[in-house]
């Protein structure tokens, strides 16, 4: 088991390695990731939300919704850990 | 090459941490042990999302300076501040890292109080015996 373990592993990570060959390099201002939709964040943060925290705009202002179901998601597991550690009669 | 080497490392080495969780996951008999590896494994995510909002050329955290004096109509240069939007994700991605390693914990706890043990070989032989 061990040895298939580990050789799923190295397959996996050779996988993920040859898709990092198409990465953006480190640092690259040009990256996909921050030409499209967050220099629009970065612009009008300060006008839209009047926070100078970009993070804090965005999660709280422009994701306030995601924010949200966030905290639905930190309530349900509280719940779930509740029920599962009462303690049970006669369990 | 060198040069490529050098602009790439970065995500071998989140490769590097996120195959050593998942081997853990799959390999390790302890419970617990699978746990940390899960733990590890996502980890290497928000890494490497992290590393994607890196901007060369001496940009800082998103924090716009000057913002509150005068009008706020100062014009914001976006080579300044690096890119916001991964960590915000990556913040919803820790809490919902937290949610999970609660909840697996806790069933940890469930699986020891039945079994007496958190090894999974131990606890196979105890559910063949009956």
């Amino acid at each position: 088991l061990k040895t298939l373990s580990l050789i799923t592993g190295i397959a996996v990570g050779a996988a993920l390695i040859y898709g990092t060959l198409d990465m953006p390099k480190w640092g690259d201002i040009n990256s996909p990731a921050s030409t499209h939709v967050s220099a629009y964040y970065l612009k009008h943060s300060i006008t839209d939300t009047a926070t100078p925290n970009v993070v804090t705009s965005v999660l709280a202002d422009y994701r306030g919704y995601d924010t949200l179901g966030e905290t639905v998601v930190v309530f349900t597991a509280g719940m779930a850990c509740i029920v599962l550690l009462k303690k049970r009669k006669g369990g | 090459m060198f040069e490529f080497i050098v602009n790439h490392y970065n995500y071998w080495a989140y490769v590097g941490l996120m195959m050593i969780g998942f081997y853990a996951m799959m390999a390790k008999r302890n419970l617990i042990k699978k746990i940390i590896g899960m733990n590890v494994f996502q980890s290497a995510i928000i890494f490497f999302y992290i590393s994607t909002s890196v901007k060369g050329g001496g940009a800082t955290v998103p924090i716009l300076e000057y913002a509150h004096n005068g009008h706020g109509h100062n014009a914001v240069d976006i080579m300044q501040y690096a890119n916001p939007l991964p960590h915000v994700l990556m913040l919803t991605a820790i809490v919902v890292m937290v949610a999970t390693l609660g909840v697996a914990l806790a069933v940890a706890i469930l699986v020891f109080r039945r079994y007496n043990t958190l090894e999974e070989d131990e606890i196979i032989m105890q559910l063949k015996r009956g």
